[in-house]
């Protein structure tokens, strides 16, 4: 369970200005610094809302960020967020918040466009990499191992790939800043 | 989101997810659909059909329920990791009172657990009804893990014990004794309020290496002074680098209105570092009567159901209290007093606070000063040894207010700070509204405006 140590230090939130890095071209829009936080030890949570404004929140298992795609792949069990899924189906509407629980940088991205996949043959191994990644994170804030994974038990043969554009980015840290644009 | 509060799964049965060990996710959209998704530090129970969430930033999400009220949240159970989304109104906002009080001092927990001391600050409490509560289906959760004790039971058992105490000083230590036997509970106080000045005073303590009986907090201050203040139990689940919930840093400067003069401060005994706090409010009707509190060195020790638990301990105290009859005198028991001899002690008092200090040291101040110095100038001018309460009761210059467990707990705190500080003066009981004054040593008395 948490034993309140943190890894100290890092909460200076998201850069002003972010160019193009190590000569890299930009996938799906985002600066490889996004990127990479997006597919370390994060947090992952979503939300959609339906046709009636209705929120839908559930928990994610891995980012899929193709080398030439123009869009991400947030990786979903189908079982544990049916309400979720149909919403993105109905309105394209959704958000991520990925979070670092040892530094707790934080950042959201929206977009409107979202599509609901079925979820390709990598995606089991993604999310499997992830859940390490992320137990590897909480046990630096004292949370077991075991603990972390029946939070991000799931399923390999029901999983579902959300696929959207980000149009809007915000910094989530805590803090003054929290809620500011962050450019792509 | 099927299940309806009360068909299925309640609140009340999740209420652990409500702990603010591990954060929740709370997901909000915009009145044009947009989507908003972010952690949150705490859910804080209300009652079966309501929670409050913390505001501390005017951030997307507190816009959104501001025009569109409906949330939805995702919370984790924290010792199964089972996962729960609850559908949530919004009602409105507090930023004063128990609500706002109580969530801010555990948040104030919270903020130093998750290394956020200088960023969480409480705004409002924000009110929301609970629409709907399910399981979040498949998952993988851990076994529950047995629990210790039966609160339900050791709370009955309690409230028993307590039924056949005689008078006050069996009330404070019978409870002070349960709490140790049925509750696990290593360390406690019980404070009693001075209706005069508001401030609470150390009655009866549980674990301390010094007692600290007679020790004060001012309304307002700690845990304890919150309590008291609001009325509410205050509980707090991790260490709290906030200094407004701290005891014993406290630098003891204050005096009450005297300036320069020997400390009249008695240390208060509580834990250097506690990582887990609850201090719950007496109430005699609607008179605050006294406040119960407890500490640990273990986070999360105290949980909303030792709250609740303590609470109707509390409500019991604090019946029976009320219910006590004034100890007047019934029976008179000869005296027997020993000789006093050897060098005189310098028993001295100061007018200005009622404080006494017997040979430089520092004993007793307020309504328990002015008693003792009653007593003992009763004792050298007409050689009385034994007193009645009802005598003190009636005494023009003890100024008492009206309940009967003021002049008792006055008294007992006067004998336990005796026991515990001099060697020269005693109380001892002689029977029902009756005591003895023993004089051990000559005594000298010195009176300073």
């Amino acid at each position: 369970m948490a034993n309140g140590g943190q890894r100290g230090g890092q909460r200076s939130g998201w850069p002003e200005r972010v160019g193009p890095e190590g000569g890299r071209p930009a996938r799906a829009g985002l600066s490889e610094a996004i990127l990479t936080f997006l597919e370390r030890g994060v947090s992952l949570v979503v939300s959609s809302s339906d046709g009636a404004n209705r929120p839908r929140v559930g928990r994610a298992l891995a980012v899929q960020v193709p080398a030439d795609g123009a869009w991400i792949g947030v990786c979903l069990d189908r079982t544990a967020n049916a309400a979720l899924l149909a919403a993105v189906a109905e309105t394209g509407r959704f958000a991520l918040a990925a979070t670092e629980p040892s530094t707790h940088l934080s950042i959201q991205l929206i977009g409107d466009d979202a599509t609901v996949t079925a979820a390709d043959a990598e995606a089991a191994a993604l999310a499997a990499r992830h859940v390490d990644a992320f137990a590897a994170e909480l046990a630096l804030i004292g949370y077991g191992d075991a603990f972390t994974r029946a939070l991000m038990a799931h399923d390999p043969a029901t999983l579902a790939m959300v696929r959207f554009c980000p149009s809007r980015l915000y910094d989530q840290t805590p803090g003054p800043k929290a809620g500011t644009a962050v450019p792509p | 989101m099927s299940a309806a509060i009360g068909a299925s799964l309640t609140l009340d049965a999740i209420r652990a997810c409500l702990e603010g060990a591990v954060p929740a996710t709370i997901a909000t959209c915009a009145p044009d659909g947009t989507p908003n998704v972010s952690l949150l530090s705490q859910v804080h129970y209300v009652d079966p059909d309501h929670v409050a969430l913390s505001y501390q930033f005017f951030n997307k999400t507190r816009a959104n329920i501001l025009a569109n009220p409906i949330a939805v949240l995702q919370l984790i159970d924290p010792p199964t990791a089972a996962q729960y989304r609850m559908e949530l109104c919004y009602l409105r906002t507090e930023t004063t009172g128990p609500l706002f009080e109580s969530m801010k001092a555990k948040l104030a927990g919270i903020a130093s657990h998750v290394g956020m001391q200088d960023v969480f600050r409480l705004l409002g409490a924000d009110l929301y009804r609970v629409t709907a509560i399910e399981a979040v289906p498949g998952g993988a959760p851990l076994p529950a893990p047995v629990a210790q004790r039966s609160l339900l039971s050791a709370t009955r058992r309690a409230c028993e014990a307590l039924r056949g105490c005689a008078d006050l000083t069996e009330l404070l230590d019978h409870s002070l004794c349960v709490l140790q036997r049925l509750f696990g509970v290593d360390h406690a106080l019980i404070l009693m309020p001075d209706e005069a000045t508001g401030r609470l005073f150390t009655v009866a303590a549980l674990g301390y290496d010094s007692s600290g009986v007679g020790s004060e907090v001012a309304p307002g201050e700690g845990v304890i002074g919150v309590a008291a203040r609001e009325r509410v139990p205050i509980r707090i689940t991790h260490m709290t680098s906030d200094v407004a919930y701290s005891l014993t840093a406290r630098d003891g400067a204050e005096d009450a209105g005297l300036t320069g003069g020997p400390a009249r401060e008695i240390p208060f005994p509580g834990l250097e570092r506690p990582h887990s706090q609850l201090a719950v409010p007496i109430l005699a009707g609607r008179r605050l009567a006294g406040v119960l509190f407890v500490e640990s060195r273990q986070e999360m020790r105290f949980t909303y159901d030792d709250e609740d638990a303590l609470a109707t301990l509390a409500a019991q105290l604090g019946a029976l209290m009320q219910a006590l009859p004034p100890a007047e005198e019934v029976a008179p028991v000869p005296a027997a007093c020993p000789e006093a001899g050897g060098a005189p002690a310098v028993v001295r008092h100061y007018a200005a606070d009622d404080s006494v200090f017997v040979d430089h040291d520092y004993l007793i101040k307020g309504v328990a000063g002015a008693i003792l110095w009653k007593l003992v100038r009763d004792h050298t001018t007409l050689g009385r040894t034994d007193f009645t309460n009802r005598e003190l009761r009636l005494a023009p210059d003890i100024p008492l207010p009206d309940f009967a467990e003021n002049l008792e707990a006055r008294l007992i705190l006067l004998q336990r700070r005796l026991e515990e500080r001099c060697g020269v003066l005693r109380i001892e009981k002689t029977g029902r509204g009756r005591f003895r004054l023993v004089v051990m040593k000559p005594i000298l008395l010195q009176e300073t405006a």
